[in-house]
Formats: structure tokens, C-alpha cells, sequence
């Protein structure tokens, strides 16, 4: 388990995430900037990380020694010329949990501007996180991260990574009968270690099936 | 003749076992296979890792038992347990070990408790239980709890382990390096909670090292008054390759762990990484250092899920709001099951400088137990501070006291038999400190009749095994109009039990005052007085900033508050303090006079300015109906067409909608004889199996603002449940709402249902992954895009009629 401290929360991704374009008036940006500052001082995120072998199989990418084999034309192609891959686990933690339920009684615009804030603080700690693996891996090369419920890698998966890591122990992320995560602001992704710098066909907002009705679309694609 | 495990906790050293997980996977045990099915499949191997405990030299080992629950097992766990202590039995009788104690080892469930979670507490408490009956039957000699990272699934695994079984019981938990379990607890805060549940050891293992734990140790040491547990992981794991590995090794460990048995503790043992070569030097390093039993500690502490509150030397304040007594809104808002309004008084105590909430919601005509643990739950959802429990139902107390998150005040009782032998052993179950009331048949006149009083309340105390920390003396305020002398007595009273009881004292403060006029003169000073005395909780109405003057002033000059930093963070900068109250506007906007209208303000969000924009209209306005319709609804419309726009977002919006709701509050006040008109009324859910229940909350608000009546039935909520209340309360409009494409199979069964039993009730859903399409497939009648879709669609809904 590993503790990610000193982040910068990217204000702007989180205005995007509350639907704001680039006209966001100096009041909501200062606010959210308040509380990005509040939310860093109260909340730590963790992750925790493995790494597999992969062999590369007909219908599937198999995770050496773990039970998972991702299926689907996403995980063939953004694993394609990796060996090896890595399962990041992350999470802001149950006490973002609480300050947003305490927020939602006290003021729903503030905590609708915290929700908007902590995804934009996981993501940015899968960010830090991936530096951080970078040098354990010095002579690979990264590909994106993508996790169960993008595009064609099923949901399912989340079942077998929380049944090989005990998380709930380690970073204390719970999975429910619905396949929810909790606490909310949490991540589960594989990362393709590649000895080349891979060029993908559908990575980034465009390889998602949710692409055509995507509210936070990136306006570039 | 062997000894007894409790003959022996705390009166020398006892060692405890290691890790499991790293030696089983040295035996064979692969990723994501459950080590507990071992017992059944590899006996052998499993009564192989006990004998290399029992060879380094424990006093206790752990049965194979942790993950064991029927969330894991749903098949056969009473088996997998039984199997595990029987082969402990043996590999004891093989290692020649027989002195050795066998735990029933409890972990966590790997689920997370309501509110964080969808595990109910008593759901938690079942599987626990059934866990313990089984070790227990199966002939472990006591229960460890371990690993536990949330304070509730702690309290439930204790509460399973002392209902189910008459076995010690010992706990460890697992800090951070800041000393905070993953949901907030601090570390006095659990071993406050722990030791009023009545454990018989309590500690720390896992997630760190020997080194990184020892702050933590030396905060336990000093908290804690029974005997304190160390199993500290074998270092920090390291990752290397992929390979993750724990770095210290034994010789390392067992100086580390031999400074630790310095600090004062009195069992020690590892966690994960550990071998049985670790526990082995860890026991030579340690049996050769002075063993030195855990001492009382004195210190009176109330804790919530994330905070502990000390009730010592500085005076601590209970808001004393949330209480029916001579409030007409509160009693309806009881009878109207509302219990927002009820969270909401304690929301703005705890902005005035409240420490602790009294919670009293006792109604005649009301199911008082039920609405005590709806009020408690939902309160400490979203409000870290601890509670007082109040009430004369022993019923109404138990359930609070049950599903409390932490240690909690109980309010109260007194010298009469009757309510010492019907509180008096729920407190020592559940653990809480006690207010006693120093009254009996009557209310003694002078304070040595009332200490005499708090002495015989001692004594019950000590005959349940209460300690005396945990009771607090209430002196009893009366009302000085009718008895001149009340205030003297009530002072002497304060002044004995700080000098003569050497216990803590505490008042309901604003009783002093009744029949007089500007009560809060007379509060204030009284307090001030009572301070002086050395009272240690004062019941008051943290709203009054007279009062709260008085306390931050009285703290000052009684040097309780270092370099007056409170009362100067409280009054720097503010107006003479005639001018109620410390600077207090969260928005620091005040509006210039008549500068800006009611219909700005609630365009702009600002809800304060918008309340007083609104007393004002009003006082010029022909009726409060022409406020709504010539300022309100027009503001309201102006920020939603912007939203449809695209030129205003939704946090604007819903600051918009807190700032209308705040100038309809006013305009309500002022229109009470009038019949107040409801659009519709409309439920609103987050479907079964679906957890995260903003995007409900968000529209919540909205249909508020624009005049509907919520009924708002929460998250995870069953289809059942949402379509009798549509049916018992003949409901037009239903919202639903899910995050997940796995929980709208939820949603379209709930629409199912709803077609079947209530075919005339409309539907609206929304979501994350909701789409027009997916709406139309699931049978909904409209997809609500956000939450002004979901407003205009209700609008077209109820216009038709």
C-alpha cells in the first residue's frame, strides 16, 4: 500500500466534470479551488499495484498466476505488444465518502463541486501512481490505463481482481453485489508494460462505447 | 492444572502468533484462493504452520479462521471453523504445547457498514456471530478480532463475539501512520469505544512495521487501561519485479519489538511478513525485559466515528436544540417524520461551536425507539460529532446506544432504583458515559443532600462495573426566579463533586433562567460562574452568541484557552458584542441596502442576503404570494433557461435553488394561517444495489425549489418498497435513479412492478449510464437528462390535471 501525498488536483478537469466549459465565472473557480485545498489537507489517496506475466492466447490476454484472462478486442489491442501488465488499485478512501455525504446535508452546489473535485483527485493519483511505476519499469513503456466497464472489457472482471487481492485489507476498497465500488472515488486498471512505445488504434475517449452520448466527452474527439 | 487465559492477560508477558498468508503461499497457496479452504483440503499443512508457532514458543495462536464468514463460505464456514480449531487441538498435543490458547480468529467481512456500505450493522453482527458459535463450539479458549479498519465493524464483531459466546474476547485494530483506522477513528477514540464495550485486551496489527507503529503504541499505552496487544507486520512492504515483500527480518524485528515492550504493553506478537523465526527471537528478545501490567487510566472520553471529545478540565458544550420541549416546528416536524429538519438543527450547533449533540425526540404520540435510532443514524451520517443520548425510555436508549458509531453520553439517571436498574446495565454493555441526576423522590435543596445523591449513583455505578470516569454528575440547575438560593446550590454542588467526588460534573444551563426575562443575561453569567466552579459540560443553545461569549470569555480568564487563541479566532475583527455573535457569514456577501433585488440574490446564489432581500419585500409586497410570483419564480426560471442554455451550471443552479429556498422559508413564516399550496407530490429512490445517491440528492433539491413535495426513500432501496409507498401514498410521479449499467436491471425490475401493481404512476429515471434509448427499453415514460429535465418533465406530469 502506498500513500500519495502533495498532489495537485487539476481544477479544470473537475470544472469539466461538472459540465462547466471554458466560461466559468472567477466565483466557482475560486470556490472549487477552496475546496480542492480542504479536500487535499483531509484526504490521502492510496494505491496498491501487481504485476503479471501475460500470454498472449487466442481468444484472450492471460494474467500469468492470477485466474484473469481479459477477452475482448479492447484488452488485445492495448496489450498487444506488452509482456507484462499491471493491475493499479486505487482509492481516495471511505473518508472522502463521509466528507461528501456530510457536504450533501449542508450545501448540495459545494458538494456536487467536491463529487466533481474527487475524480478529478483519483485520477490524478493514478497519474502519480503510473510515474511511480514508470521507475520500477525503467526500460518499458507505459500504455494507457483501461479498466472492467470500458469499452468491450467486462464488468465481471472487478470479481476476479477483488477475489486474488484482498483490497478491503490493503486499501480498504469494497466491492458489492452490484459490482459498486466503495468507497466511490476509486480506480481498478491494467496498464500494458511494453518494451516499444505502442501505437493504439481507439484509446482515450474515442475507443469508450459511451462515446456517442458522453457528457464529458473531451471536445477534441 | 493449566491456567486460564484471563489468569494470565496482564499479569505477564504473552506472546501471540505471525503471519499466515506469506508461509501458506510458501506451502503452495496461489493467488486468489482462499486460505481457509486449506483446513479441509491440506490438514496437514495447516497443522504444520500452527506446530512452527507452538515450536518458537507462543502463548496464543490463531485458528485458521480469518476470512472465515459466510460471505466467503456461504456453504459451509461452521465446517471450515470447526475443522480449523479441531486441527489446532491436534497440532497442540503433537508440539507437546498443551498450555497454548487457540483463538477463534475474527477479520474483517470485506464488505463496508451503512452508511459508507450497503452491510447493515446487524447484518455485520449476524455473520460475526455465527463465526464465534461455531469457534466456540468447536473448543477455542478465546476471540480475537483483528485487523479491523472501520470503528463500526469493530463494535459489531465485539458486540457478535459477547452475545454469542461467554469467551474473552481481545481485539487489534489497524492504524495508518497517522494513527487514524480508514474511516476516521483516531486512536483514543477506539480504545474509548473498545473499553466501554468491555474487551478484555485491545491493540494493533497489521499495515505497518514495528518502527512506523511505535508513536501509535506509545498514544495506545496512553489511552488505554486494559491490557494492550502489538502485531506489527514485518516492515513496510516493498515492491520489487512485481514481488512484494515485507524487509524486516527476525534478528531486526526482535529489538524492535523488545523497545516496544519498553513502551508498556503486555502481549506481543506479528502480522503479515512475520515467521515463526520472528516470534521466536521476538520472545528471547522480550521475556529478558521487566513486564509491567497496563494502569486505570482517568480520563472521561465520548467519541464519535472520527472524533473523541474529552470531558475533563475545559468545559465542553452540548447543544441542547435537537429536543422537542416548548418547540411547536420541532414537535410537527417529529409527527411529520421529518428528519431533515431535525439533522439541520444539528448542523447549524455544530457551525456555532458545539462539541457534543444532546438528542432528545421524545413525542407522546410517536414511536420514540424507532425515531431515536432513525435521528442517531442519520445524524452521524453526516455530522463527526458525538452524541448525547436523552431520554427516559430504557427502550428508546437501548436501540440508540446499539447502532452508535463510537461512545456516546446517555442522559440519564438519578438516585431512584428504577432507573439505575434499567440503565444502568445497558451501559455496561454498551459502553457510554453516564450522566446522573442528583435528584431522587425529590430534589434535595442543599448540595450536600444532592452529593449525597451522586455518591449512592457512584456506588450503583461501581456494582455494575461502571467505572467512575464514566459517570458525569448533573447538579441540577432550578430556576432562581422562584428560589433565590438555587443558583448557590447548584454552584456548591459543581465546586464538591470536582473536589470532594473527583468526578465530572454537568448542567443544563438554561433552566436557571426560566420565568425571567432576556433568559440569556442570566445564562451567560450563570455559565460563567459554573465554569469557575469547574464544571465540565454545560447544556446550552450554542445558537445564543451571548452564551457562547460568556464561554469563550470564561475560558479565556480561566487559562483554558492557550494565548486566548479561540476567543481572538472567534471576536478579532467583529463588532462590539452587543452586535449578536461572531463573525458567522460563510458567504461574505452582506448586501447594500435595497441595492440588489430578491430576484438578483437568488440569480447570484446568495442565500442570506436572499432571506433578508425577502423579509424585506414582504413588508411592501400586497401579500406573500405576489413575493413568490413577481420575484421568486421569475428568478428561478431566469437560472433554469440558463442552464438549458448552456450559460449557467449546475452549481450555480443549485445555489440558486438553496437561495430561493431560503427566501420561501421566510415568506412560509410569514404565511402560516395561509394554506400553503404543493405542486405534486413525487419519490424519489436510488434503485436497489445502487449506493452513490447524489445525483437523487441533486434533484431532490430542485423538485423542492420548484414546489413539490419529495418523498425521499433514500439508496439501495427495494422495488417492493418503492412501489407500496407509491400505492399507500397514491403517488403520481416516481424518480429513480442508477449509477451502474448492473443496477438499471434493478431499475427496470422496479418499473416493472411499479406496471403491474400501480399502472397510472409515471416514471422518470436518470443516471450516469442512463440514455434516451436505455430509458425507452427499461419502460421508462421519460429520461430525465439532469435535474431541470426532471423538473420540466414533472411540470408536464402534474399540469395535465
Amino acid at each position: 500500500m502506498n500513500v500519495i501525498r502533495d498532489l495537485k488536483i487539476d481544477i479544470d478537469e473537475a470544472l469539466r466534470y461538472l459540465g462547466v466549459k471554458d466560461n466559468a465565472q472567477p466565483a466557482l473557480r475560486s470556490e472549487m479551488q477552496r475546496l480542492a485545498d480542504e479536500l487535499q489537507s483531509m484526504i490521502q489517496p492510496r494505491f496498491t499495484f501487481r504485476v503479471f506475466s501475460l500470454k498472449h492466447q487466442e481468444r484472450d490476454v492471460l494474467l500469468e498466476r492470477s485466474g484473469i484472462a481479459l477477452s475482448g478486442e479492447m484488452s488485445a489491442e492495448m496489450l498487444k505488444n506488452s509482456k507484462k501488465a499491471v493491475l493499479l488499485l486505487c482509492t481516495l478512501g471511505a473518508g472522502f465518502d463521509s466528507m461528501l455525504r456530510s457536504m450533501q446535508a449542508r450545501d448540495m452546489s459545494k458538494a456536487l463541486m467536491l463529487d466533481a473535485l474527487g475524480s478529478a483527485y483519483v485520477e490524478a493519483a493514478c497519474d502519480a501512481a503510473e510515474n511511480e511505476l514508470k521507475k520500477d519499469f525503467p526500460e518499458s513503456y507505459l500504455t494507457d490505463r483501461f479498466s472492467p466497464g470500458y469499452g468491450d472489457l467486462l464488468l465481471e472482471n472487478q470479481k476476479l481482481i477483488f477475489s486474488l487481492i484482498n483490497l478491503p485489507k490493503t486499501i480498504g476498497l469494497t466491492l458489492n453485489s452490484s459490482l459498486l465500488m466503495t468507497p466511490f472515488k476509486s480506480v481498478t486498471a491494467f496498464i500494458g508494460l511494453s518494451p516499444e512505445k505502442t501505437e493504439t488504434e481507439e484509446t482515450g475517449c474515442a475507443g469508450c462505447t459511451m462515446s456517442p452520448t458522453c457528457e464529458f466527452r473531451k471536445e477534441d474527439v | 492444572m493449566k491456567k486460564k487465559f484471563l489468569e494470565r492477560l496482564g499479569k505477564e508477558w504473552l506472546f501471540f502468533d505471525g503471519g499466515t498468508g506469506s508461509i501458506l503461499q510458501k506451502m503452495g497457496l496461489k493467488g486468489g484462493e482462499l486460505p481457509e479452504t486449506w483446513n479441509l483440503k491440506y490438514p496437514e499443512r495447516i497443522k504444520e504452520l500452527y506446530r512452527g508457532y507452538l515450536n518458537a514458543g507462543v502463548d496464543v495462536f490463531n485458528a485458521n479462521t480469518f476470512g472465515a464468514n459466510r460471505l466467503h463460505y456461504p456453504d459451509n464456514v461452521t465446517e471450515i471453523i470447526t475443522a480449523a480449531v479441531q486441527l489446532a487441538k491436534e497440532a497442540r498435543i503433537e508440539a507437546g504445547r498443551e498450555d497454548a490458547y487457540i483463538t477463534i480468529d475474527i477479520g474483517p467481512t470485506g464488505k463496508l457498514l451503512e452508511p459508507l456500505g450497503d452491510l447493515s450493522f446487524e447484518e455485520a453482527v449476524d455473520i460475526f456471530s455465527e463465526a464465534v458459535k461455531a469457534g466456540a463450539e468447536a473448543g477455542a479458549d478465546l476471540v480475537l478480532i483483528e485487523t479491523m479498519n472501520d470503528s463500526y465493524e469493530a463494535k459489531a464483531a465485539v458486540l457478535a463475539a459477547k452475545e454469542s459466546c461467554d469467551l474473552p474476547v481481545c481485539i487489534t485494530v489497524t492504524f495508518d501512520e497517522n494513527g487514524k483506522l480508514l474511516t476516521g477513528a483516531s486512536v483514543e477514540a477506539v480504545v474509548a469505544m473498545l473499553e466501554g464495550l468491555r474487551v478484555d485486551a485491545l491493540g494493533v496489527n497489521c499495515s505497518l512495521g514495528p518502527r512506523e507503529m511505535m508513536p501509535i503504541i506509545r498514544r495506545l499505552a496512553a489511552a488505554a487501561s486494559v491490557p494492550v496487544i502489538v502485531n506489527p507486520n514485518a516492515g513496510l512492504p516493498v515492491t520489487r519485479h512485481g514481488m512484494t515483500y515485507y524487509p524486516v527480518q527476525a534478528e531486526e524485528f526482535a529489538d524492535l519489538m523488545a523497545q516496544i515492550a519498553e513502551i508498556g504493553v503486555q502481549c506481543v506478537g506479528g502480522c503479515c511478513g512475520t515467521t515463526s523465526e520472528h516470534i521466536r527471537q521476538t520472545i528471547e528478545a522480550v521475556s529478558k525485559k521487566k513486564f509491567r501490567p497496563n494502569t486505570p487510566k482517568n480520563r472521561t472520553v465520548v467519541s464519535s466515528y472520527n472524533r473523541e471529545v474529552e470531558i475533563g478540565e475545559t468545559c465542553v458544550i452540548i447543544g441542547e436544540r435537537i429536543n422537542p420541549t416548548g418547540k411547536k416546528a420541532f414537535k410537527q416536524a417529529l409527527r411529520d417524520n421529518n428528519i431533515d429538519y431535525i439533522i439541520a438543527e444539528g448542523l447549524k450547533q455544530e457551525g456555532a461551536g458545539a462539541h457534543i449533540l444532546d438528542v432528545n425526540v421524545g413525542l407522546p404520540e410517536i414511536d420514540e425507539p424507532a425515531m431515536m435510532e432513525t435521528v442517531v443514524r442519520r445524524l452521524q451520517a453526516v455530522c463527526g460529532l458525538p452524541l448525547q443520548l436523552d431520554s427516559s425510555d430504557p427502550a428508546a436508549l437501548e436501540r440508540a446506544m446499539r447502532i452508535y458509531n463510537g461512545k456516546p453520553m446517555i442522559n440519564s439517571v438519578n438516585g431512584k432504583e428504577e432507573t439505575i436498574r434499567n440503565i444502568m446495565p445497558l451501559v455496561a454493555k454498551y459502553g457510554g458515559v453516564l450522566v446522573g441526576l442528583c435528584l431522587d423522590k425529590e430534589i434535595p435543596s442543599t448540595a450536600d443532600g444532592r452529593i449525597a445523591v451522586a455518591k449512592r449513583i457512584l456506588e450503583a455505578a461501581d456494582s455494575y462495573g461502571i467505572p467512575r470516569k464514566d459517570i458525569v454528575i448533573d447538579g441540577l440547575c432550578m430556576t432562581v426566579s422562584s428560589e433565590p438560593k438555587s443558583a448557590l446550590c447548584t454552584l456548591e454542588t459543581v465546586r464538591r463533586c470536582r473536589d470532594e467526588l473527583k468526578v465530572r460534573s454537568i448542567l443544563g444551563v438554561s433552566n436557571i433562567s426560566f420565568g425571567l426575562p432576556q433568559r440569556g443575561i442570566v445564562n451567560a453569567h450563570f455559565l460563567s460562574m459554573a465554569m469557575q466552579n469547574g464544571l465540565s459540560a454545560a447544556i446550552i443553545n450554542p445558537n445564543n452568541a451571548q452564551i457562547m461569549a460568556a464561554y469563550r470569555a470564561s475560558n479565556a480568564l480561566l487559562a483554558k484557552d492557550p494565548n486566548c487563541s479561540d476567543y481572538i479566532s472567534a471576536y478579532a475583527g467583529t463588532a462590539e458584542i452587543n452586535a449578536p455573535g461572531p463573525a458567522k457569514s460563510t458567504e461574505g456577501q452582506v448586501p447594500a441596502a435595497g441595492a440588489q433585488s430578491l430576484h438578483q440574490f437568488i440569480v447570484r446564489g446568495l442565500a442570506s442576503p436572499a432571506a433578508e432581500a425577502a423579509r424585506e419585500a414582504l413588508k411592501t409586497a400586497p401579500t406573500p404570494l405576489t413575493v413568490i410570483d413577481r420575484e421568486i419564480i421569475p428568478a428561478l426560471d431566469e437560472v433554469g433557461k440558463g442552464f438549458e442554455a448552456g450559460t449557467t451550471f449546475l452549481p450555480q443552479l443549485l445555489m440558486s435553488a438553496d437561495a430561493a429556498k431560503a427566501a420561501f422559508a421566510v415568506i412560509k413564516e410569514s404565511m402560516s394561517a395561509v394554506t400553503q399550496t404543493v405542486k405534486g407530490r413525487i419519490i424519489l429512490a436510488t434503485v436497489k444495489g445502487d449506493i452513490h445517491d447524489i445525483g437523487k440528492n441533486i434533484v431532490k433539491v430542485m423538485m423542492e425549489n420548484y414546489g413539490y413535495e419529495v418523498i425521499d426513500l433514500g439508496k439501495d432501496v427495494d422495488p417492493e418498497v418503492i412501489v407500496d409507498t407509491a400505492i399507500r401514498e397514491n403517488i403520481k410521479l416516481v424518480g429513480l435513479s442508477a449509477l451502474m449499467t448492473t443496477t438499471v436491471l434493478s431499475m427496470a425490475e422496479t418499473i416493472k412492478l411499479l406496471r403491474e401493481k400501480k399502472p397510472d404512476t409515471k416514471v422518470v429515471v436518470g443516471g450516469a449510464v442512463m440514455t434516451q434509448e436505455y430509458a425507452d427499453q427499461i419502460g421508462a415514460d421519460a429520461y430525465g437528462k439532469d435535474a431541470m429535465a426532471s423538473v420540466r418533465y414533472a411540470d408536464s406530469v402534474f399540469a395535465e390535471n
